[in-house]
Parts: C-alpha cells; sequence; structure tokens
C-alpha cells in the first residue's frame, strides 16, 4: 500500500447537526474511509463548535451504536434483542403497518421525529411524505422546548418572533446598555456559540447585566453583574409587579403603548387591581417568586430607563405549568417600555423561495376536514391546527387513553425516529405503561436508548456525518451542503433510505428514489434559478454559502432607532396585550391579557408538605437533550448531580456527594448531590437529558430529570417539567 | 525567541470546547491525561458568589523546572521557539519516574490510566504552526478567549498581566503565560 495516500487527510466540510439549536460550521478530517479529527470552521466571524461538537467523532465511532437491525425477544422493556436482517425488519414492518391500516385505520398511528436531523432530506419530512402516501398518521404539534413562548408570541404578534428561543437575535446586545437574562443560560444551552461571544462583547462595551434565575448559573458566573434568584413559577408574577412599578412611577412609554399596541387600559387595571382587587406590588411578587420587594422596584427602574434594554426572557421558565402566561408578561413589558425592537424579528418575510425545498408531501388525510382545536392559532395554518393532532408533549398520555380519554383516536402503532422520548417527556414511568398498550412500535435510532429498549424493531440510523444533507431555508439567504464523510457503520443507513426501503413494501411506488446527494443537487439547482448560487461542487467547499452578500451578517450598533413595523396580522393589526384570539378561546386559564395563575404543585399546594422541594430541570453544556450522554470525553468533564443549596443540604444531613434519592408519587432517581451555593435554598435542579437506568425496582441510577416530571401540558400547550415538586434525602446502605 | 499563550479569563465560560477539541485533534483517549483543563474557581455564599474559571495547560516556561528533574533528557526546550516538548519513548514513566510531575508547579505533564504511563503534554501544536495554524484550543475556542504565538507579539497586543483568579504564578519557571484577568468581585464577609 502506498503510505503516502494513507496518511493522505481529506477535509469535508459539514454542519453540525445536532439538537442544540447551534449551526456550527464543521471540519471533518478523513484518512482512507476513517474520520480521524474534526476542525471548526476557521473563517472570521464563523460560529466555533462545543465541546459536543468536537466530541463528535466518538458518536460516530461509540462502540454502543447500533450497526444492525433488531427485532424483540424478551417483553417489551426487557432490552432483549436479536439480530435480523434488513429485509426481515422491514418486511414485518410493512406488514404491521398494512394490518394495523386495514384493522384500525390510519389515525391509529402516531409519528413522531424530534429536531435532532433538522434539516432538509432526513428530516420529518421525508417521514411525512412516507405516511401521508400511506394514507395519513396522527401528527404531533407543539413545541416541546417552546410552545409557551410560540403560544404568546401567536396571541400577541400573530407571528413568530426570529428566534424563538430567545426572542433576540445577537446583534441585539451589542447596543443594548442594559440586558437582564430572565431563567436564561446560553453558556450551556448555546443556540449557536455566537450568543455568548455577542454577550461578552457587549459585556466589554459596557452593558450591565442582570441575572434572573434558580441558579446561579455559569452565564451568571461569566455575564451577569448582578444575580437575582428567583423561585420556579414566581416569573411573571415578578414581570408583573415590575410593570406594575413603571405604570405608577409613570416610567411607560405611552408613544409606543399608544401607536403599536391594544388592550394596555385592561392590562393595567389588572395590575392595579380594579379586576380582582389583588394589586400587583413587588411585595404582593415577592411572597409568589422570593425576589425581595426593593430588587423587584430596581429592576423595574432600570429596565424603563437605561434604554436600550434587551429583556431576554428564555424558553426555560416557559416550559412551566402556565408557561405562557409568563411569556405573555415579558411581551406586555416590553411593549409598555418601548424596548421591544421591531428590526431582528418582523423582517425579513420568512419566505422568499417560490421552491419549496422540503420533500414534497400529498396532504395528510387523518386531518382532512376536521376542526382545529380550541387553543388552536390562526396565523399556523389549518393541518398544524387541527384537532387530529396530538400535542407531542402528550404522547403517553394520548397512548393510554385514547378515545375515551378525549383524544381523536385510539393509538395502535407507534414510530419514533431519533427521538428518546420516554427520557425526555414528563414522566417517564408513565411512557413504560403506554408503549405496554400498544399493538406494534418502531424506533429508529443510533443507540439503544430508554425509548428503544421497548421497541419490537429497532432500525439502525447512520449519524449526519454518514450521508448527504442541505441546509436550504425557504428564506433563500443561506444555503449549506451537509457532505458525507464516510460510508455508514455497519448495516445502519439514514433515514431517507428507510422511507425509500420501506415505501414499495406498503403499497407506495412512486417515492423519491434518488440517492440523497441526487436530491440534493436537483434541490440546488431550483434554488439557483431564483437566487445567485455557485455550481454543486464548490457549494460542497463552502459550508454555510451566505446569498446575500450584501447583506451586513451582524449589527454592528451605529443604529439602535425603532424601525416602522409592518402592520401586524392579529384581529386588531397591533400588538395585542389584550388579545382577541385568546378572548375567543373562552377558558379562564388563557385569559385574554397576561394573567398570574398560581400553579399546582407551587409551594401553596398541600403536596408541598411532603415534597417540599421545588424541581428544575435545566440543559447541560454537555449534552443536547438526550443526545451525547455516553460519549466518554464528555462524560469525564462532569458528573450528572442533582444540585441543592447547602442549607438544605444540611438539614438533610446531606454532604457533597452524597448519594441521595430524589423522589416523588412519580419516581424516584438516585443520583449524587451537588451541595451548593449556587442554587436558591428551596430548588433544586437536576439536568435532563440524562439516560434513564432503571434497576428491576424501577429506581432510575441515571439521572433521568423526567422520571419526576408530570405528563402535562400548560393550557397553551407548553411542556412544564419545571415545574415538579419533590423530597430529596440522603441514601442510607 | 519564546512563544506563549494568553488566556482572557472574562471570555473564558467554561465550555470545555478547547479540552475536548485537544483531545480529538491529539487523540488523547478518555481518561486522566488532558493537555488542556479547565478548572472552576467559586467563593462566597448564597446570594453573594463569585466564579471564575480558569484554563490550564503548559506555559512553555523560560525557566522549566521539569526540565532539570528529568532523569533521562527525554523533556526539551526548543531552541527555535521556546516551546517545551517531551520524547515519550525515552521517558521512564509515571511509576518508575514521575520526578516531572512533582517539579512542575502547574500539573503539566501528564499521564494516561495505564501501567507506567509514559509523560504526554501541550506542545502548544506544534505541528500546526508549520501549516500557518494556531494550536487547536485556540482556534476552537468559541469565545475568542485564547490566543498563542510569540510573548513579544502577544504582550504587545494584550499587555503584560501576569496574574489571574486562580493562578499562582512562579518565580523560578516564569510561565510563557499572559492574562486578562477577571475582576474578583468583593464578596461580603
Amino acid at each position: 500500500m502506498d503510505t503516502k495516500t494513507d496518511n493522505h487527510e481529506e477535509i469535508i466540510r459539514t454542519i453540525c447537526n445536532s439538537h442544540c439549536g447551534g449551526n456550527c460550521e464543521m471540519k471533518v478530517h478523513v484518512r482512507g474511509s476513517k474520520i480521524v479529527r474534526i476542525e471548526p470552521d476557521d473563517r472570521e466571524g464563523r460560529p466555533r463548535m462545543c465541546a459536543r461538537g468536537y466530541a463528535y467523532r466518538q458518536r460516530v465511532y461509540a462502540t454502543d451504536r447500533l450497526l444492525y437491525p433488531l427485532k424483540r425477544t424478551g417483553v417489551r422493556g426487557s432490552g432483549e434483542f436479536s439480530r435480523i436482517s434488513w429485509d426481515e425488519a422491514l418486511d414485518t414492518i410493512a406488514r404491521e403497518m398494512n394490518r394495523v391500516k386495514s384493522t384500525y385505520g390510519n389515525a391509529a398511528f402516531l409519528h413522531f421525529c424530534s429536531m435532532c436531523d433538522p434539516y432538509t432530506l432526513h428530516s420529518v419530512g421525508v417521514f411525512h411524505r412516507l405516511l401521508c402516501q400511506f394514507g395519513g398518521y396522527t401528527a404531533p404539534w407543539g413545541f416541546i422546548s417552546n410552545e409557551g413562548a410560540a403560544f404568546s408570541a401567536g396571541i400577541t404578534y400573530s407571528t413568530y418572533r426570529r428566534n424563538l428561543e430567545t426572542e433576540h437575535s445577537p446583534d441585539e446586545y451589542l447596543t443594548s446598555k442594559l440586558i437582564i437574562m430572565w431563567s436564561w443560560n446560553p453558556v450551556d444551552t448555546e443556540q449557536g456559540t455566537t450568543t455568548p461571544f455577542h454577550l461578552a462583547r457587549a459585556k466589554e462595551n459596557g452593558a450591565r447585566i442582570i441575572c434572573v434565575d434558580p441558579r446561579y448559573t455559569d452565564s451568571a458566573a461569566t455575564f451577569a453583574d448582578q444575580w437575582v434568584p428567583i423561585r420556579p413559577g414566581g416569573d411573571a408574577a415578578a414581570l408583573m409587579a415590575m410593570a406594575y412599578v413603571i405604570i405608577s412611577e409613570n416610567l411607560h412609554d405611552k408613544l409606543f403603548i399608544e401607536k403599536y399596541t391594544t388592550g394596555f387600559e385592561k392590562y393595567r387595571d389588572y395590575l392595579f387591581g380594579l379586576e380582582d382587587g389583588v394589586i400587583k406590588t413587588p411585595s404582593w411578587a415577592e411572597k409568589i417568586c422570593g425576589i425581595p420587594a426593593a430588587t423587584i422596584t430596581q429592576l423595574a427602574r432600570e429596565y424603563a430607563t437605561k434604554k436600550p434594554a434587551t429583556l431576554t426572557t428564555s424558553i426555560a421558565a416557559g416550559r412551566s405549568s402556565f408557561g405562557e402566561q409568563y411569556h405573555r408578561a415579558a411581551a406586555a413589558l416590553e411593549s409598555i417600555t418601548g424596548n421591544l425592537l421591531f428590526r431582528n424579528w418582523q423582517s425579513p418575510p420568512s419566505k422568499n423561495l417560490k421552491f419549496n425545498t422540503q420533500i414534497p408531501s400529498p396532504p395528510n388525510k387523518v386531518e382532512i376536514g376536521v376542526p382545529p382545536r380550541r387553543n388552536a392559532l390562526p396565523f399556523r395554518g389549518t393541518s398544524v391546527n387541527s384537532s387530529a393532532r396530538v400535542n407531542v408533549s402528550l404522547f403517553s398520555d394520548a397512548i393510554l387513553k385514547g378515545k375515551e380519554g378525549g383524544y381523536p383516536a385510539d393509538y395502535k402503532f407507534l414510530w419514533l425516529s431519533n427521538t428518546n422520548y420516554m427520557n425526555q417527556l414528563g414522566d417517564v414511568n408513565k411512557a413504560a405503561k403506554a408503549f405496554q398498550k400498544l399493538e406494534f412500535m418502531l424506533v429508529t435510532e443510533q443507540f439503544m436508548t430508554a425509548t428503544a429498549r421497548f421497541a419490537d424493531i429497532v432500525l439502525p440510523v447512520c449519524t449526519f456525518l454518514e450521508r448527504t444533507d442541505l441546509m436550504a431555508p425557504r428564506t433563500g439567504r443561506v444555503l449549506g451542503i451537509l457532505n458525507k464523510a464516510i460510508d455508514p457503520i455497519g448495516e445502519s443507513r439514514s433515514q431517507l433510505q428507510i422511507c425509500q426501503a420501506l415505501a414499495p413494501r406498503i403499497g407506495i411506488n412512486d417515492f423519491p428514489d434518488q440517492p440523497d446527494e441526487q436530491l440534493a443537487r436537483n434541490i440546488v439547482e431550483q434554488v439557483s434559478k431564483e437566487v445567485p448560487l455557485p455550481e454543486y461542487d464548490t457549494l460542497k467547499t463552502c459550508g454555510i454559502f451566505r446569498v446575500m452578500t450584501d447583506e451586513p451578517q451582524e449589527n454592528t450598533g451605529k443604529k439602535n432607532e425603532i424601525r416602522e413595523p409592518q402592520p401586524f396580522t392579529t384581529p386588531s393589526g397591533k400588538i395585542e396585550i389584550y388579545s382577541s384570539v385568546a378572548a375567543k378561546m373562552n377558558d379562564p386559564l388563557i385569559p385574554a391579557i397576561p394573567k398570574y395563575i398560581e400553579s399546582w404543585e407551587s409551594l401553596n399546594d398541600p403536596l408541598a408538605k411532603k415534597y417540599p422541594l421545588q424541581l428544575i430541570t435545566p440543559h447541560y453544556k454537555l449534552r443536547a437533550h438526550s443526545q451525547f450522554d455516553n460519549l466518554p470525553w464528555l462524560r469525564e468533564l462532569l458528573t450528572q448531580k442533582v444540585s441543592i443549596n447547602s442549607i438544605d443540604a444540611a438539614s438533610r444531613g446531606v454532604i457533597n456527594g452524597d448519594m441521595v434519592k430524589v423522589f416523588n408519587d412519580r419516581g424516584e432517581v438516585r443520583i449524587p448531590a451537588d451541595v451548593t451555593e449556587r442554587i436558591m435554598p428551596g430548588v433544586v435542579a437536576l439536568p435532563q437529558g440524562a439516560w434513564f437506568k432503571p434497576d428491576k425496582d424501577g429506581i432510575d441510577y441515571g439521572g433521568c430529570a423526567n422520571v419526576l416530571t408530570k405528563n402535562v401540558t400548560s393550557p397553551g400547550g407548553a411542556f412544564s417539567p419545571n415545574t415538579a415538586l419533590v423530597q430529596i434525602e440522603k441514601v442510607v446502605d | 525567541m519564546q512563544y506563549g499563550i494568553y488566556i482572557d479569563q472574562n471570555r473564558c465560560m467554561g465550555c470545555f470546547a478547547c479540552v475536548v477539541a485537544c483531545k480529538d485533534w491529539h487523540d488523547v483517549p478518555a481518561g486522566p491525561a488532558s493537555w488542556i483543563k479547565v478548572k472552576t474557581i467559586e467563593k462566597g455564599k448564597y446570594p453573594d458568589l463569585f466564579v471564575a474559571f480558569l484554563p490550564g495547560t503548559c506555559y512553555h516556561c523560560a525557566k522549566p523546572t521539569c526540565i532539570p528533574a528529568c532523569p533521562v533528557n527525554a523533556i526539551t526546550k526548543r531552541e527555535a521557539d521556546g516551546i517545551v516538548t517531551v520524547d515519550r519513548e525515552a521517558c521512564l514513566g509515571k511509576d518508575k519516574c514521575g520526578l516531572c510531575l512533582e517539579a512542575c508547579p502547574f500539573g503539566a505533564p501528564q499521564f494516561g490510566s495505564e501501567e507506567n504511563a509514559t509523560m504526554q503534554k501541550c506542545d502548544l501544536c506544534l505541528e500546526r504552526w508549520s501549516e500557518g495554524k494556531k494550536p487547536v484550543c485556540v482556534s476552537s475556542c468559541p469565545m475568542y478567549a485564547l490566543d498563542a504565538g510569540p510573548l513579544k507579539e502577544l504582550i504587545e497586543k494584550y499587555g503584560n498581566n501576569r496574574d489571574a483568579v486562580g493562578f499562582e504564578s512562579s518565580e523560578v519557571c516564569a510561565p510563557s503565560v499572559i492574562f486578562k484577568s477577571k475582576k474578583n468581585r468583593n464578596l461580603s464577609p
């Protein structure tokens, strides 16, 4: 063998394809047919990867990668499987699909696909196409991450804001004098590494930064001039008391309110107690949120006067029992202070291309002619709003209860694609019960996850480094090719290949049959008819190609004026502090103005006597949800623990590192305690995403937070894993 | 000529990107050996807290104490750039010797978990300089908190501050590192 050729490293460009919200460009070094290392994009201004991206080689070559199709041999959940051929696996799946379809109809199929492969050719679109051609299926609605924010934005502005996760674009920070980071920890959650980088630069520019969070997070450590600890569930109350102070002290922006909003008077009346006799003063809020009244007043005055000010109310606190009220209170506060900037989220229009870059699909017959659900948002379109859909966060409830429980169908066949929903949605033990009720369960995965252990058939899916995909948003502003670096490991296949192999077996003869790279070429050809693009082979070497080169990618902060907004598509044409859409929903738990609604499992709940600690389940810097939990390079850096304040630990006789049990009526986790000053007394934090590892009695030793969370959504549809009461005790052996 | 390292402690957010990028680039397996590490410094009592992060690596000292400590001359300071390198084939191993680890005040010498592991450590990505690239920790940092190059040039660019929160320098070794230090906050007693 020629050693010269053998040592040659080819560099393949791609875009990290993980469920973190970032799109970091990646240079993959390949020697022979093996990935030998991964480098960041070294061009100026490009986002650099995080630790997870640099560890990706260990994911590709992980010893626990699924390499062959498997069929279940033990009882569901036992994890007993045997290797089978692709033909046997696909034939079994097709037989079951055809049987369930003819016995129960298409609504009996539930399919969920997470955003872990969020681009074009291997994403939810390819499964959607297959299942729609098959005659339809029950699809999910609701963003697990941010439905509270989406619901709030939907009824307030009748649109999503451009960056739904934080409602701000990173460059806004550079122009701010004050940045309030509310329940937001971008150091760990990233959403692209440019966000913390911009915050660092904002701080260097002299911005004052305040972190409002139950934890002294690494973001607070890095950026905050002031940390304001807040009790979970108290966010809306604190924001309302800020609004009360601002209006009382006449610091509100009357011009902005008059010109752009509607419903201010009704909200003011609520804040001043004219509606319910309760004045929303800082003292009122202090009892709920634990922030001293004087601090609330200080926050309010600063936010109203230190302009421009950015209030980033992150989606974490919105993942709670009444999450949308928190987001609505924040939206109202941004509006009444005139701090709301239009430039970054209202324009440009979201769709510039005529050509649909996603895999086209016929309509989903299960949804045709079905009325919208009660809490539907008008701007979302009839398909997503259809009452035939199931809120993704309630999948186990839907399977268990079916029609009898008010769901539109009884569910018999569950297909989960690259989603470890058992681990990642409320109440793990309830999901285990739900899986037992199914007639067939198919999981397409890279690893034997907690969810996959329950499947009848598990199909091995390759990673994004083993196939070609395309980043081609309808904005037409960027286009990036995710080049295949190596062939799929073992017998794993891409999502597209799996659908292509299944299609003819379930009676679909016109499913796209070209390889992914050819489909990518076709799409690029179509897009290049509308926007100037280099040839495909040149694009392959570009990473993310930016079409609009004349438009600055980053606002340098010279201009900060309020740009006139385009007319809103709300019924009033304005920002609706009083939402006429919510009013029509006619539900006291979805009030027309933002309101503080006391939660179940708050500290006033009688349950708090038994379970006196409020649990939050934050993101973890070395995982993207449940992804990457198994990589040795990452596992050795931090250990999954439950964080508890030293006061709460002392009263329980717990010292740092002790094995403790964290429990409530839903389950029990045993995990070491992180006894720390960096969390508010009364609050404990167990980072979400650690893999569920139950013993024979069902006690989890993996540290899976959702063993303890409830399988219920907010009235607007938000996943609620940051509302839960638990107790902690030292494990005595 | 002496190469050195610059660390902006205000920007370091403890994300470990440099640590993993370094392990991947140099193919260092999971285990105790890590050519760059990030430590967390925590002070104060709830709710009055101060937390800082500090990356630490071999500082390619002007007067490295590891070199005279090594009985077999396995450690060398390069004339051209002052980078301190180790000949792992010559190294006697941690169990038989380990004297470099005792001599270094910064804990720079690294050893794997294998029996009598030989010393390995940061070489400031020697081979990357020849390709016109900076060390992988520098080019992987999402916060642009790190830099490396001729120490004189770094000092011209960033000043000559030698202190950081959680860093204990050594006059004997004269480490080739400069910092932008995080401001220690005054905590209530």
